[in-house]
Protein backbone atom coordinates (compact mmCIF):
# COMPACT_ATOMS: atom_id res chain seq x y z
CA UNK A 1 0.00 0.00 0.00
CA UNK A 2 2.17 2.03 0.86
CA UNK A 3 4.92 0.94 -2.09
CA UNK A 4 1.72 1.52 -4.49
CA UNK A 5 1.54 5.27 -2.88
CA UNK A 6 5.54 6.01 -3.48
CA UNK A 7 5.36 4.76 -7.16
CA UNK A 8 1.64 6.99 -7.50
CA UNK A 9 3.56 9.84 -5.85
CA UNK A 10 6.33 9.20 -8.65
CA UNK A 11 4.71 8.75 -11.59
CA UNK A 12 2.37 12.10 -10.94
CA UNK A 13 5.14 13.84 -10.61
CA UNK A 14 6.28 12.87 -14.03
CA UNK A 15 3.40 13.51 -15.43
CA UNK A 16 2.64 16.68 -13.64
CA UNK A 17 5.25 18.77 -16.31
CA UNK A 18 3.60 17.84 -18.91
CA UNK A 19 0.36 18.27 -18.12
CA UNK A 20 1.36 21.71 -16.88
CA UNK A 21 2.38 22.09 -20.41
CA UNK A 22 -0.40 21.08 -21.84
CA UNK A 23 -2.52 23.05 -19.12
CA UNK A 24 -0.48 26.01 -20.18
CA UNK A 25 -0.60 26.36 -23.32
CA UNK A 26 -4.28 25.97 -23.68
CA UNK A 27 -4.69 28.38 -21.53
CA UNK A 28 -2.72 30.76 -23.53
CA UNK A 29 -3.17 29.36 -27.62
CA UNK A 30 -6.76 28.66 -26.51
CA UNK A 31 -6.26 24.94 -28.18
CA UNK A 32 -5.28 21.17 -26.47
CA UNK A 33 -2.24 20.19 -27.82
CA UNK A 34 -2.16 16.46 -28.89
CA UNK A 35 1.23 16.25 -29.99
CA UNK A 36 2.38 16.84 -26.35
CA UNK A 37 2.90 12.62 -26.51
CA UNK A 38 4.78 12.80 -29.86
CA UNK A 39 6.83 15.91 -28.15
CA UNK A 40 7.41 13.73 -25.41
CA UNK A 41 8.71 11.31 -27.25
CA UNK A 42 11.31 13.71 -29.88
CA UNK A 43 12.51 15.08 -26.45
CA UNK A 44 13.33 11.49 -25.09
CA UNK A 45 15.29 10.49 -28.38
CA UNK A 46 17.42 13.83 -28.96
CA UNK A 47 18.57 13.42 -25.13
CA UNK A 48 19.31 9.24 -25.89
CA UNK A 49 21.10 10.34 -29.19
CA UNK A 50 22.98 13.01 -27.21
CA UNK A 51 23.69 10.63 -24.42
CA UNK A 52 24.70 7.68 -26.47
CA UNK A 53 26.29 9.04 -29.79
CA UNK A 54 27.84 12.09 -28.59
CA UNK A 55 28.63 10.13 -25.50
CA UNK A 56 27.57 12.64 -23.26
CA UNK A 57 26.91 11.96 -19.36
CA UNK A 58 22.85 11.77 -18.82
CA UNK A 59 22.86 14.83 -16.93
CA UNK A 60 24.62 16.83 -19.69
CA UNK A 61 22.83 15.31 -22.40
CA UNK A 62 19.63 15.98 -20.11
CA UNK A 63 20.44 19.45 -19.88
CA UNK A 64 21.71 19.87 -23.22
CA UNK A 65 18.05 18.28 -24.51
CA UNK A 66 16.10 20.88 -22.86
CA UNK A 67 18.13 23.82 -24.08
CA UNK A 68 17.68 22.49 -27.55
CA UNK A 69 13.61 21.39 -27.48
CA UNK A 70 12.39 24.84 -26.59
CA UNK A 71 13.75 25.60 -30.34
CA UNK A 72 12.03 22.28 -31.71
CA UNK A 73 8.95 23.56 -29.87
CA UNK A 74 9.22 26.99 -31.36
CA UNK A 75 9.66 25.57 -35.22
CA UNK A 76 6.92 23.29 -34.80
CA UNK A 77 4.94 26.39 -33.81
CA UNK A 78 6.16 28.02 -36.85
CA UNK A 79 5.37 25.34 -39.30
CA UNK A 80 2.10 24.46 -38.14
CA UNK A 81 0.54 26.53 -35.86
CA UNK A 82 1.36 30.64 -36.86
CA UNK A 83 -0.46 29.61 -40.14
CA UNK A 84 -3.29 28.18 -38.58
CA UNK A 85 -3.42 30.55 -35.42
CA UNK A 86 -6.85 32.28 -36.76
CA UNK A 87 -9.08 29.43 -37.88
CA UNK A 88 -10.03 28.31 -34.51
CA UNK A 89 -9.58 25.93 -31.57
CA UNK A 90 -11.09 22.59 -33.79
CA UNK A 91 -8.35 23.18 -36.67
CA UNK A 92 -5.33 23.80 -34.77
CA UNK A 93 -6.41 20.28 -32.79
CA UNK A 94 -6.71 18.26 -35.89
CA UNK A 95 -3.41 20.08 -36.88
CA UNK A 96 -1.73 18.79 -33.40
CA UNK A 97 -2.86 15.54 -33.99
CA UNK A 98 -1.48 15.62 -38.00
CA UNK A 99 2.45 17.26 -36.17
CA UNK A 100 1.75 14.27 -33.49
CA UNK A 101 1.72 11.86 -36.54
CA UNK A 102 4.80 13.43 -37.94
CA UNK A 103 7.24 13.83 -34.96
CA UNK A 104 6.35 10.11 -33.64
CA UNK A 105 7.53 8.83 -37.30
CA UNK A 106 10.22 10.88 -37.59
CA UNK A 107 11.36 8.99 -34.64
CA UNK A 108 10.54 5.56 -35.97
CA UNK A 109 11.96 6.19 -39.21
CA UNK A 110 15.84 7.54 -37.87
CA UNK A 111 15.64 5.28 -34.81
CA UNK A 112 13.52 2.27 -35.32
CA UNK A 113 10.89 0.36 -33.08
CA UNK A 114 13.41 -1.00 -31.22
CA UNK A 115 13.36 -0.30 -27.46
CA UNK A 116 16.12 1.81 -26.07
CA UNK A 117 18.21 2.46 -22.69
CA UNK A 118 20.08 5.56 -21.44
CA UNK A 119 23.34 4.56 -20.73
CA UNK A 120 22.91 4.62 -16.74
CA UNK A 121 24.12 2.35 -14.27
CA UNK A 122 21.54 0.11 -12.17
CA UNK A 123 21.65 1.22 -8.65
CA UNK A 124 20.17 -0.63 -5.99
CA UNK A 125 16.63 0.99 -4.38
CA UNK A 126 17.27 2.79 -1.03
CA UNK A 127 14.72 0.95 1.58
CA UNK A 128 13.48 3.41 3.54
CA UNK A 129 10.90 1.73 6.67
CA UNK A 130 10.46 -1.47 4.42
CA UNK A 131 9.56 0.72 1.14
CA UNK A 132 11.77 0.86 -2.18
CA UNK A 133 12.73 3.83 -3.06
CA UNK A 134 14.66 4.08 -6.66
CA UNK A 135 17.50 6.17 -7.04
CA UNK A 136 15.48 7.31 -10.29
CA UNK A 137 12.41 7.88 -8.32
CA UNK A 138 14.20 10.85 -6.35
CA UNK A 139 15.68 12.33 -9.40
CA UNK A 140 12.66 12.34 -11.07
CA UNK A 141 10.86 13.48 -8.04
CA UNK A 142 13.38 16.92 -7.47
CA UNK A 143 13.79 17.26 -11.33
CA UNK A 144 10.15 17.94 -11.44
CA UNK A 145 9.34 19.68 -8.03
CA UNK A 146 12.34 22.23 -9.27
CA UNK A 147 11.04 22.83 -12.64
CA UNK A 148 7.38 23.23 -10.94
CA UNK A 149 8.64 25.45 -8.86
CA UNK A 150 11.01 27.38 -11.28
CA UNK A 151 7.20 27.76 -13.51
CA UNK A 152 5.48 29.32 -10.58
CA UNK A 153 8.34 31.63 -10.02
CA UNK A 154 8.10 33.02 -13.76
CA UNK A 155 4.29 32.93 -13.58
CA UNK A 156 4.06 34.70 -10.68
CA UNK A 157 7.05 37.29 -10.46
CA UNK A 158 8.32 38.29 -14.14
CA UNK A 159 6.91 40.78 -16.75
CA UNK A 160 6.28 37.88 -19.28
CA UNK A 161 4.92 35.39 -16.45
CA UNK A 162 2.34 38.17 -15.49
CA UNK A 163 2.16 38.72 -19.40
CA UNK A 164 1.14 34.87 -19.84
CA UNK A 165 -1.65 35.09 -17.16
CA UNK A 166 -3.10 38.37 -18.72
CA UNK A 167 -3.35 36.72 -22.09
CA UNK A 168 -4.79 33.36 -20.26
CA UNK A 169 -7.49 35.47 -18.88
CA UNK A 170 -8.47 37.69 -21.17
CA UNK A 171 -6.39 38.11 -24.77
CA UNK A 172 -8.31 41.35 -25.74
CA UNK A 173 -8.04 43.03 -22.95
CA UNK A 174 -4.40 42.01 -22.82
CA UNK A 175 -3.58 43.65 -26.35
CA UNK A 176 -5.37 46.71 -25.72
CA UNK A 177 -2.78 47.36 -22.64
CA UNK A 178 -0.47 47.10 -25.42
CA UNK A 179 1.31 43.52 -24.83
CA UNK A 180 2.69 41.83 -27.56
CA UNK A 181 0.73 38.45 -28.46
CA UNK A 182 3.52 37.39 -30.13
CA UNK A 183 6.45 37.51 -27.75
CA UNK A 184 3.69 35.79 -24.52
CA UNK A 185 3.10 32.91 -27.36
CA UNK A 186 7.08 31.77 -27.97
CA UNK A 187 7.28 32.45 -24.18
CA UNK A 188 5.03 30.11 -23.98
CA UNK A 189 6.21 27.12 -26.33
CA UNK A 190 9.33 27.80 -24.73
CA UNK A 191 8.17 26.99 -21.22
CA UNK A 192 6.11 24.27 -22.41
CA UNK A 193 9.57 22.64 -24.45
CA UNK A 194 11.50 22.85 -21.25
CA UNK A 195 8.99 21.13 -19.67
CA UNK A 196 8.01 18.23 -22.27
CA UNK A 197 11.93 18.02 -22.49
CA UNK A 198 12.39 17.50 -18.52
CA UNK A 199 9.92 15.17 -18.47
CA UNK A 200 10.83 13.15 -21.71
CA UNK A 201 14.07 12.42 -19.83
CA UNK A 202 12.72 11.49 -16.86
CA UNK A 203 10.47 8.80 -18.46
CA UNK A 204 12.67 7.64 -20.44
CA UNK A 205 15.10 6.88 -17.22
CA UNK A 206 11.72 5.29 -16.25
CA UNK A 207 11.10 3.18 -18.41
CA UNK A 208 12.54 2.18 -22.16
CA UNK A 209 12.31 4.92 -24.91
CA UNK A 210 10.49 4.14 -27.96
CA UNK A 211 8.41 5.30 -30.75
CA UNK A 212 5.06 4.89 -28.54
CA UNK A 213 6.90 6.46 -25.21
CA UNK A 214 5.06 9.45 -25.79
CA UNK A 215 1.17 7.95 -26.82
CA UNK A 216 0.69 6.03 -23.57
CA UNK A 217 1.30 9.21 -21.01
CA UNK A 218 -1.41 11.22 -23.49
CA UNK A 219 -4.29 10.22 -21.94
CA UNK A 220 -3.32 10.65 -18.56
CA UNK A 221 -1.48 14.15 -19.35
CA UNK A 222 -5.09 15.53 -20.73
CA UNK A 223 -7.12 13.68 -17.80
CA UNK A 224 -4.52 15.36 -15.47
CA UNK A 225 -5.09 18.78 -17.00
CA UNK A 226 -8.90 18.41 -17.27
CA UNK A 227 -9.02 17.26 -13.53
CA UNK A 228 -7.23 20.12 -12.48
CA UNK A 229 -9.56 22.33 -15.13
CA UNK A 230 -7.95 23.53 -18.33
CA UNK A 231 -5.92 26.45 -18.26
CA UNK A 232 -4.96 25.97 -14.64
CA UNK A 233 -1.34 24.92 -14.17
CA UNK A 234 -1.34 24.57 -10.60
CA UNK A 235 -4.52 22.46 -10.75
CA UNK A 236 -2.61 20.41 -13.36
CA UNK A 237 -0.18 19.38 -10.68
CA UNK A 238 -2.22 18.29 -8.26
CA UNK A 239 -4.47 16.37 -11.19
CA UNK A 240 -1.60 14.37 -12.27
CA UNK A 241 -0.63 13.36 -8.71
CA UNK A 242 -3.67 12.31 -7.92
CA UNK A 243 -4.11 10.37 -11.29
CA UNK A 244 -0.43 8.94 -10.28
CA UNK A 245 -1.65 7.35 -7.33
CA UNK A 246 -5.18 6.31 -8.24
CA UNK A 247 -3.84 4.47 -11.27
CA UNK A 248 -1.34 2.90 -8.60
CA UNK A 249 -3.98 1.91 -6.48
CA UNK A 250 -6.64 0.76 -9.14
CA UNK A 251 -3.88 -2.11 -10.02
CA UNK A 252 -5.43 -3.77 -6.62
CA UNK A 253 -9.05 -3.92 -8.00
CA UNK A 254 -8.41 -4.53 -12.18
CA UNK A 255 -5.63 -5.52 -13.73
CA UNK A 256 -2.77 -4.04 -14.52
CA UNK A 257 -3.30 -3.75 -18.37
CA UNK A 258 -6.27 -1.20 -18.01
CA UNK A 259 -3.79 0.95 -15.80
CA UNK A 260 -4.07 4.05 -18.80
CA UNK A 261 -8.11 3.13 -18.60
CA UNK A 262 -8.33 4.55 -15.55
CA UNK A 263 -7.36 7.75 -16.71
CA UNK A 264 -10.44 7.72 -19.03
CA UNK A 265 -12.93 6.59 -16.42
CA UNK A 266 -11.59 9.64 -14.30
CA UNK A 267 -12.07 12.11 -17.22
CA UNK A 268 -15.25 10.82 -17.43
CA UNK A 269 -16.54 10.84 -14.35
CA UNK A 270 -15.22 14.38 -13.10
CA UNK A 271 -16.66 16.17 -16.72
CA UNK A 272 -20.12 14.58 -15.97
CA UNK A 273 -19.74 16.30 -12.32
CA UNK A 274 -17.55 18.92 -12.12
CA UNK A 275 -17.09 20.16 -15.80
CA UNK A 276 -15.06 22.82 -15.30
CA UNK A 277 -12.27 20.77 -13.14
CA UNK A 278 -11.84 20.01 -9.07
CA UNK A 279 -11.26 23.77 -8.51
CA UNK A 280 -12.78 25.47 -11.75
CA UNK A 281 -15.31 28.28 -11.17
CA UNK A 282 -18.86 27.73 -12.94
CA UNK A 283 -18.47 29.54 -15.71
CA UNK A 284 -22.13 30.90 -17.21
CA UNK A 285 -23.55 28.33 -19.95
CA UNK A 286 -24.60 29.63 -23.25
CA UNK B 1 -3.35 -6.82 -60.95
CA UNK B 2 -6.93 -7.63 -60.98
CA UNK B 3 -6.67 -8.80 -57.63
CA UNK B 4 -4.91 -6.18 -56.07
CA UNK B 5 -7.01 -3.55 -57.54
CA UNK B 6 -10.52 -5.43 -56.14
CA UNK B 7 -8.48 -5.35 -52.55
CA UNK B 8 -7.41 -1.69 -52.99
CA UNK B 9 -10.89 -0.88 -53.97
CA UNK B 10 -12.71 -2.53 -51.28
CA UNK B 11 -10.25 -1.25 -48.65
CA UNK B 12 -11.38 2.04 -50.42
CA UNK B 13 -15.18 1.85 -50.36
CA UNK B 14 -14.48 0.76 -46.12
CA UNK B 15 -11.93 3.88 -45.77
CA UNK B 16 -14.94 6.12 -47.44
CA UNK B 17 -17.30 4.41 -45.45
CA UNK B 18 -14.99 6.12 -42.11
CA UNK B 19 -14.86 9.37 -43.95
CA UNK B 20 -18.62 9.50 -44.39
CA UNK B 21 -19.07 9.08 -40.45
CA UNK B 22 -16.72 11.95 -39.50
CA UNK B 23 -17.95 13.46 -41.98
CA UNK B 24 -21.28 13.43 -40.26
CA UNK B 25 -19.61 14.52 -37.02
CA UNK B 26 -16.96 16.59 -37.46
CA UNK B 27 -17.65 17.97 -41.17
CA UNK B 28 -21.16 19.06 -41.00
CA UNK B 29 -21.29 19.35 -36.68
CA UNK B 30 -18.06 20.50 -35.76
CA UNK B 31 -17.53 17.63 -33.40
CA UNK B 32 -14.03 15.87 -33.60
CA UNK B 33 -13.92 12.17 -33.42
CA UNK B 34 -10.25 10.74 -32.73
CA UNK B 35 -11.70 7.36 -31.50
CA UNK B 36 -12.86 6.38 -35.20
CA UNK B 37 -10.67 2.98 -35.32
CA UNK B 38 -12.46 2.20 -31.84
CA UNK B 39 -15.78 2.58 -32.83
CA UNK B 40 -14.45 0.83 -36.48
CA UNK B 41 -13.25 -2.09 -34.24
CA UNK B 42 -16.67 -2.35 -32.48
CA UNK B 43 -18.34 -3.07 -35.36
CA UNK B 44 -16.05 -5.07 -36.38
CA UNK B 45 -16.25 -7.45 -33.55
CA UNK B 46 -19.92 -6.91 -32.85
CA UNK B 47 -20.26 -8.32 -36.13
CA UNK B 48 -17.66 -11.09 -35.99
CA UNK B 49 -19.34 -12.49 -32.44
CA UNK B 50 -22.82 -12.43 -34.10
CA UNK B 51 -21.84 -13.98 -37.06
CA UNK B 52 -19.38 -16.65 -35.62
CA UNK B 53 -22.31 -17.91 -33.45
CA UNK B 54 -24.20 -18.44 -36.27
CA UNK B 55 -26.12 -14.71 -36.99
CA UNK B 56 -26.74 -13.91 -40.70
CA UNK B 57 -24.86 -11.40 -42.47
CA UNK B 58 -28.15 -8.68 -42.10
CA UNK B 59 -28.39 -9.02 -38.83
CA UNK B 60 -24.77 -8.87 -37.68
CA UNK B 61 -24.20 -6.00 -40.07
CA UNK B 62 -27.61 -4.64 -38.16
CA UNK B 63 -26.41 -5.37 -34.42
CA UNK B 64 -22.94 -3.28 -35.46
CA UNK B 65 -24.59 -0.66 -36.37
CA UNK B 66 -26.82 -0.67 -33.51
CA UNK B 67 -24.12 -1.04 -30.89
CA UNK B 68 -21.94 1.55 -32.69
CA UNK B 69 -24.74 4.01 -32.68
CA UNK B 70 -25.75 3.91 -28.75
CA UNK B 71 -21.99 3.87 -27.77
CA UNK B 72 -21.64 7.12 -30.17
CA UNK B 73 -24.27 8.74 -28.58
CA UNK B 74 -23.82 7.79 -24.97
CA UNK B 75 -20.11 8.89 -25.66
CA UNK B 76 -21.23 11.98 -27.50
CA UNK B 77 -23.09 12.64 -24.18
CA UNK B 78 -20.27 12.58 -21.89
CA UNK B 79 -18.87 15.82 -22.95
CA UNK B 80 -21.81 17.28 -23.62
CA UNK B 81 -21.80 19.93 -21.49
CA UNK B 82 -18.71 21.13 -22.69
CA UNK B 83 -17.10 22.43 -25.32
CA UNK B 84 -15.61 19.97 -28.35
CA UNK B 85 -11.88 20.02 -27.23
CA UNK B 86 -13.36 17.84 -24.18
CA UNK B 87 -15.01 15.51 -27.04
CA UNK B 88 -11.99 15.07 -28.67
CA UNK B 89 -9.90 13.88 -25.48
CA UNK B 90 -12.96 11.70 -24.61
CA UNK B 91 -13.15 9.94 -28.01
CA UNK B 92 -9.49 9.49 -27.88
CA UNK B 93 -9.72 7.96 -24.25
CA UNK B 94 -12.88 5.77 -25.50
CA UNK B 95 -10.67 4.29 -28.67
CA UNK B 96 -7.88 3.42 -26.32
CA UNK B 97 -10.72 1.40 -24.03
CA UNK B 98 -11.81 -0.71 -27.09
CA UNK B 99 -8.27 -1.12 -27.92
CA UNK B 100 -7.28 -2.62 -24.10
CA UNK B 101 -10.41 -4.59 -24.41
CA UNK B 102 -9.90 -6.21 -27.72
CA UNK B 103 -6.47 -6.60 -26.44
CA UNK B 104 -6.76 -8.07 -23.15
CA UNK B 105 -10.44 -9.67 -23.19
CA UNK B 106 -9.16 -12.96 -25.06
CA UNK B 107 -12.09 -15.00 -24.06
CA UNK B 108 -14.10 -12.83 -25.97
CA UNK B 109 -12.19 -11.33 -28.61
CA UNK B 110 -9.38 -13.95 -28.93
CA UNK B 111 -6.93 -11.24 -27.33
CA UNK B 112 -4.27 -9.95 -29.42
CA UNK B 113 -4.39 -13.14 -31.84
CA UNK B 114 -7.76 -12.24 -32.89
CA UNK B 115 -10.75 -13.64 -34.31
CA UNK B 116 -10.22 -16.08 -37.28
CA UNK B 117 -12.63 -17.34 -39.49
CA UNK B 118 -15.24 -14.93 -40.50
CA UNK B 119 -18.00 -16.83 -42.87
CA UNK B 120 -18.18 -14.83 -45.67
CA UNK B 121 -21.47 -13.64 -46.97
CA UNK B 122 -23.10 -16.00 -49.44
CA UNK B 123 -19.59 -17.66 -49.94
CA UNK B 124 -20.72 -21.01 -51.20
CA UNK B 125 -23.23 -19.64 -53.29
CA UNK B 126 -20.61 -17.34 -55.85
CA UNK B 127 -17.64 -19.45 -55.04
CA UNK B 128 -14.12 -18.35 -54.09
CA UNK B 129 -13.23 -17.49 -57.75
CA UNK B 130 -14.79 -14.06 -58.21
CA UNK B 131 -16.05 -13.64 -54.80
CA UNK B 132 -13.52 -10.59 -54.07
CA UNK B 133 -15.36 -8.86 -57.28
CA UNK B 134 -18.92 -9.94 -55.70
CA UNK B 135 -17.63 -8.66 -52.35
CA UNK B 136 -16.58 -5.67 -53.71
CA UNK B 137 -19.59 -5.19 -55.29
CA UNK B 138 -21.50 -5.15 -52.00
CA UNK B 139 -19.16 -2.24 -50.95
CA UNK B 140 -20.23 -0.41 -53.65
CA UNK B 141 -23.57 -0.64 -53.26
CA UNK B 142 -23.57 -0.17 -49.19
CA UNK B 143 -21.22 3.25 -49.86
CA UNK B 144 -23.95 3.97 -52.78
CA UNK B 145 -26.40 3.75 -49.95
CA UNK B 146 -25.38 5.50 -47.16
CA UNK B 147 -23.95 8.16 -49.87
CA UNK B 148 -27.77 8.48 -51.06
CA UNK B 149 -29.27 8.50 -47.53
CA UNK B 150 -26.43 11.24 -46.16
CA UNK B 151 -26.88 13.71 -49.50
CA UNK B 152 -30.59 13.65 -48.73
CA UNK B 153 -29.96 14.07 -45.08
CA UNK B 154 -27.54 16.62 -45.62
CA UNK B 155 -29.98 18.74 -48.15
CA UNK B 156 -33.00 18.51 -45.35
CA UNK B 157 -33.45 20.09 -42.34
CA UNK B 158 -31.73 17.55 -40.81
CA UNK B 159 -28.28 18.78 -41.78
CA UNK B 160 -28.95 22.59 -42.39
CA UNK B 161 -29.61 21.95 -38.73
CA UNK B 162 -26.26 20.46 -38.05
CA UNK B 163 -24.39 23.43 -39.88
CA UNK B 164 -26.14 25.71 -37.96
CA UNK B 165 -24.90 24.04 -34.91
CA UNK B 166 -21.34 23.70 -36.16
CA UNK B 167 -21.59 27.38 -37.59
CA UNK B 168 -22.69 28.62 -34.38
CA UNK B 169 -24.20 26.75 -31.76
CA UNK B 170 -25.81 29.63 -29.88
CA UNK B 171 -27.53 31.06 -32.72
CA UNK B 172 -28.75 27.48 -33.43
CA UNK B 173 -30.37 27.32 -29.96
CA UNK B 174 -31.81 30.71 -30.22
CA UNK B 175 -33.61 29.84 -32.89
CA UNK B 176 -35.52 27.04 -31.27
CA UNK B 177 -33.20 24.10 -32.48
CA UNK B 178 -32.22 21.12 -29.75
CA UNK B 179 -28.34 21.88 -29.89
CA UNK B 180 -27.85 18.54 -27.43
CA UNK B 181 -30.25 16.29 -29.12
CA UNK B 182 -28.69 17.13 -32.80
CA UNK B 183 -25.02 16.57 -31.72
CA UNK B 184 -26.14 13.29 -29.91
CA UNK B 185 -28.10 12.28 -33.28
CA UNK B 186 -25.36 13.21 -35.96
CA UNK B 187 -22.65 11.28 -33.36
CA UNK B 188 -25.15 8.13 -33.12
CA UNK B 189 -25.38 8.74 -37.28
CA UNK B 190 -21.50 9.04 -37.42
CA UNK B 191 -21.77 5.63 -35.08
CA UNK B 192 -23.92 3.99 -36.98
CA UNK B 193 -21.63 4.44 -40.38
CA UNK B 194 -18.67 3.37 -38.43
CA UNK B 195 -20.33 0.05 -37.49
CA UNK B 196 -21.22 -0.32 -41.23
CA UNK B 197 -17.25 -0.28 -41.81
CA UNK B 198 -16.15 -2.15 -38.98
CA UNK B 199 -19.10 -5.14 -40.59
CA UNK B 200 -17.30 -4.87 -44.18
CA UNK B 201 -14.17 -4.77 -42.86
CA UNK B 202 -14.65 -7.91 -40.43
CA UNK B 203 -16.02 -9.82 -43.76
CA UNK B 204 -13.37 -8.66 -45.94
CA UNK B 205 -10.20 -9.81 -44.12
CA UNK B 206 -12.57 -12.59 -41.86
CA UNK B 207 -10.05 -12.16 -39.53
CA UNK B 208 -9.76 -9.37 -37.53
CA UNK B 209 -7.54 -8.55 -34.00
CA UNK B 210 -6.71 -5.54 -32.80
CA UNK B 211 -3.75 -4.64 -34.71
CA UNK B 212 -6.02 -3.72 -37.80
CA UNK B 213 -7.50 -1.12 -35.78
CA UNK B 214 -4.86 1.50 -35.54
CA UNK B 215 -4.52 5.51 -35.43
CA UNK B 216 -3.71 5.24 -39.23
CA UNK B 217 -7.17 4.14 -39.63
CA UNK B 218 -8.69 7.61 -38.24
CA UNK B 219 -5.85 9.62 -39.68
CA UNK B 220 -6.53 8.66 -42.84
CA UNK B 221 -10.69 9.39 -42.31
CA UNK B 222 -9.67 13.30 -41.44
CA UNK B 223 -7.01 13.10 -44.47
CA UNK B 224 -10.16 12.18 -46.55
CA UNK B 225 -12.36 14.68 -45.00
CA UNK B 226 -9.80 17.50 -45.40
CA UNK B 227 -8.75 17.01 -48.70
CA UNK B 228 -12.49 16.09 -49.84
CA UNK B 229 -13.84 19.35 -48.33
CA UNK B 230 -15.64 19.25 -45.38
CA UNK B 231 -19.49 18.50 -45.37
CA UNK B 232 -19.16 17.75 -49.12
CA UNK B 233 -19.95 14.12 -49.17
CA UNK B 234 -18.74 14.11 -53.29
CA UNK B 235 -15.65 15.64 -52.44
CA UNK B 236 -14.63 12.97 -49.98
CA UNK B 237 -14.72 10.12 -51.98
CA UNK B 238 -12.26 11.61 -54.86
CA UNK B 239 -10.66 12.69 -51.60
CA UNK B 240 -10.89 9.14 -50.07
CA UNK B 241 -9.05 7.70 -53.87
CA UNK B 242 -6.46 10.22 -54.07
CA UNK B 243 -5.44 9.96 -50.15
CA UNK B 244 -5.49 5.98 -50.75
CA UNK B 245 -3.35 6.36 -54.11
CA UNK B 246 -0.79 8.50 -52.62
CA UNK B 247 -0.48 5.54 -50.03
CA UNK B 248 -0.21 3.39 -52.07
CA UNK B 249 2.10 4.35 -54.18
CA UNK B 250 4.77 4.45 -50.94
CA UNK B 251 4.46 0.86 -51.38
CA UNK B 252 6.70 0.85 -54.30
CA UNK B 253 8.76 3.41 -52.52
CA UNK B 254 10.60 0.16 -51.57
CA UNK B 255 11.23 -1.20 -55.10
CA UNK B 256 13.25 2.43 -55.75
CA UNK B 257 14.80 2.75 -52.33
CA UNK B 258 15.92 -0.43 -50.94
CA UNK B 259 17.49 0.73 -48.19
CA UNK B 260 14.40 1.12 -46.38
CA UNK B 261 12.85 -1.46 -44.60
CA UNK B 262 9.28 -2.33 -44.01
CA UNK B 263 8.86 -0.43 -40.53
CA UNK B 264 10.49 2.64 -42.01
CA UNK B 265 8.16 2.50 -45.19
CA UNK B 266 5.13 2.50 -42.82
CA UNK B 267 6.82 5.26 -40.98
CA UNK B 268 7.28 7.18 -43.82
CA UNK B 269 3.62 7.00 -45.24
CA UNK B 270 2.43 8.00 -41.57
CA UNK B 271 4.44 10.89 -41.57
CA UNK B 272 3.56 11.78 -45.39
CA UNK B 273 -0.57 11.76 -43.73
CA UNK B 274 0.66 13.65 -41.17
CA UNK B 275 2.10 15.86 -43.23
CA UNK B 276 -0.45 16.11 -45.74
CA UNK B 277 -3.09 17.01 -43.27
CA UNK B 278 -1.11 20.17 -41.78
CA UNK B 279 -0.66 21.50 -45.43
CA UNK B 280 -3.84 21.29 -46.60
CA UNK B 281 -5.14 22.42 -43.43
CA UNK B 282 -3.15 25.52 -44.11
CA UNK B 283 -3.35 25.98 -47.96
CA UNK B 284 -6.35 24.01 -49.15
CA UNK B 285 -9.06 24.18 -46.01
CA UNK B 286 -11.96 24.27 -48.15
CA UNK B 287 -10.72 20.88 -50.02
CA UNK B 288 -11.34 19.44 -53.52
CA UNK B 289 -14.92 20.49 -53.84
CA UNK B 290 -17.16 22.75 -51.61
CA UNK B 291 -20.27 21.64 -49.10
CA UNK B 292 -23.88 22.17 -50.67
CA UNK B 293 -25.43 25.62 -50.17
CA UNK B 294 -28.17 26.52 -51.12
CA UNK B 295 -27.96 29.38 -54.25
CA UNK B 296 -28.89 32.84 -52.87
CA UNK B 297 -31.00 33.87 -55.82
CA UNK B 298 -29.02 36.33 -57.95
CA UNK B 299 -30.01 39.90 -58.36
CA UNK B 300 -31.09 40.74 -61.38
CA UNK B 301 -29.32 43.39 -63.18
CA UNK B 302 -32.62 45.89 -63.79
CA UNK B 303 -33.27 45.32 -59.94
CA UNK B 304 -29.61 46.55 -59.14
CA UNK B 305 -30.15 49.70 -61.55
CA UNK B 306 -33.46 50.30 -60.01
CA UNK B 307 -31.85 50.95 -56.65
CA UNK B 308 -29.08 52.60 -57.95
CA UNK B 309 -31.57 55.35 -58.59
Amino acid sequence: MGQLLINGLGTGLIVALPSIALSLSFGILKFPNFAIGAMLTTAAYIAWSLNIHAGLPLLAAGALCIILFPMVALLCDAAVFRPLRSRGPVTLLVASMGLSFVLDNVCRLIFGNDARNFDIALSRPYRVWGLRINYELLVSAGVSIGAMILVFLILKHTSIGRAMRAVADNPNLAAARGIDAKRVIAATWILAGVLIAASGVLIGMDRAIDPQLGWNYIIVCFAAAILGGLGNPAGAVFGALLLGVVGELATLVVATNYRSGVGFLVIALVLLSRPNGLFGTREIVK
Amino acid sequence: MIAYLTTIMTLVSIAVLIAFALNVQWGMCGMVNFGLAGFVALGAYTTALISLNGGGFFVSVFAAIIVCAVMGAIVSLISMRLSEDYLAVVTLGFGEIIRLVTLNEGWLTGGALGLPGIPRPMIDVIGTDHYEVFFLGICVVIVGIVFAGLEIATRGPFGRSLRAVRDDDLVASSLGKNVLLLRVKAFAVGGGITGIAGSLQAFQFSYIDPSQFTAIMTAYAFMAVIAGGQGSHRGLILGACSVMFLLEATRFLKDVVDVLDNSQIAAIRLILIGAGLILLLIFRPQGLLREYRLKAPKSSPSSADSTAT
